[in-house]
């Protein structure tokens, strides 16, 4: 079992009319076994922004506190809520910083611009390459079965 | 009064005096004011503003009054660039701890940590003191909301009502008789208010001179609001009206 699928997860993240979607499992498991089944995987960056990590359940812990340090001075030294392609930026540079070490995590990122109000989703590696979503966005050990999913169903402009 | 011994500022007088330190404050003497008052159910801080030439771009939201953190803000009185690297620190500071502990840093611990710094420019290095002094006002769960000011030596302490840079001594007197335990923040605006107009006698007070911002707690949330141009005239004018009417008594 490879580590990335050590701890297990499944994300999906669509964009939808004037909005955006961000789904996770809830299990959280050590290889078979499952310890939990209500582990939150979604963490809040700002008033309409998330993200979800999947893989190393230890990693995308670090991982997600790191970027609300990094996101926290942002919003204090500029006095305004970041918007998501910077956040792109700035998950990206944070990970690509791990480069021959990295974390065994990738983070898939939902939200709405905070100007615009246009809806935003992405995904990366566990270095850092980004990959900005006009449909959705899948990751986990599920990967690939939600992808199959969403391409079937997806549609442009689904509402709430 | 030794001259030899205020160049270097690492060094004692022998009277036991450290002078840059002393110069340092001096500095801050001269420098916008600013008031903080702890009032039951928030804090007041009120600046007053020195740059305020019409053909400054106002780029800025606030020119004294900077937030640190989730629960803390502060307002500086002294050199304004000292004043930037200082608040960088602090916010700095706030995060590691919060990347650490998962927890908001306790007020106390932020102010202390930065007065260790400052200390280490009155003891090695060779380097100026920062001229800054600055108050802090923040919230944690605790101690709830507290008022804290620091200086360039390096000390601090947590205070109810204070104030720092021009003409402080006589703020300081006017809230040592008027500020009373328990009070509101209904109440402790106008008396921010009241005690600014008495300090910038020469200068009139006007709104655009002002910066007030209150902290509070609501929905297990600390928020800072500054008190946009339009009420802070409406305030002043309102004390003009109550002092004008105490003189004709």
């Amino acid at each position: 079992m490879s580590i990335d699928e050590y701890n297990g997860c499944a994300i999906v993240a669509m964009v939808g009319k004037d909005c955006v979607a961000l789904a996770t499992d809830t299990r959280f498991g050590v290889q078979r076994s499952t310890i939990t089944t209500d582990f939150q995987r979604v963490f809040q960056m700002g008033p309409r922004l998330f993200v979800a990590m999947s893989g190393l359940v230890t990693d995308a812990y670090t991982v997600s506190a790191r970027l609300k340090y990094r996101l926290n001075l942002y919003e204090l030294r500029e006095n305004r809520p970041v918007s998501p392609s910077v956040f792109v930026s700035m998950v990206s540079n944070l990970l690509y910083e791990r480069r021959f070490g990295p974390y065994f995590s990738t983070p898939v990122i939902a939200g709405l611009d905070p100007t615009s109000g246009k809806p935003f989703i992405a995904g990366f590696d566990c270095i850092g390459d980004p990959s900005i979503g006009s449909d959705f966005i899948t990751d986990g050990t599920a990967g690939e079965q939600l992808m199959g999913m969403c391409e079937t169903f997806w549609r442009p402009d689904l509402n709430k | 009064m030794s001259r030899r011994y205020d160049s270097r500022t690492t060094m004692f007088s022998p009277e036991g005096r450290l002078y840059q330190v002393e110069y340092a404050m001096e500095a801050i003497g001269n420098a916008g004011t600013c008031l903080g008052i702890l009032a039951s159910d928030g804090i007041v801080l009120a600046c007053e503003k020195r740059i305020t030439n019409k053909l400054l771009d106002e780029i800025f939201e606030t020119e004294k009054l900077y937030r640190l953190s989730a629960d803390m803000v502060c307002s500086v009185a002294g050199i304004t660039s000292d004043a930037n690297i200082l608040v960088n620190e602090l916010r700095h500071i706030a995060q590691r701890y919060q990347l650490q502990y998962q927890e908001p840093m306790p007020c106390e611990q932020l102010v202390s940590q930065l007065c260790d710094i400052k200390q280490t420019y009155t003891q090695f290095g060779g380097k100026r003191p920062f001229g800054v002094s600055l108050l802090y006002a923040g919230w944690d769960p605790h101690y709830g909301l507290q008022l804290y000011q620091s200086d360039p030596s390096g000390n601090f302490s947590g205070w109810k009502a204070t104030c720092i840079g021009a003409n402080n001594a006589q703020a300081m007197s006017t809230l040592e008789s008027e500020f009373k335990e328990g009070i509101t923040l209904e109440d402790a605006v106008p008396l921010a208010i009241k005690i600014m107009h008495k300090i910038m006698d020469q200068n009139k007070l006007t709104a655009e001179k002002l910066e007030l911002a209150t902290v509070t707690r609501s929905d297990d949330k600390t928020k800072m609001t500054i008190i946009p141009r339009e009420k802070l005239e409406k305030l002043i004018s309102e004390r003009e009206k109550l002092a004008a009417a105490e003189k004709q008594k």
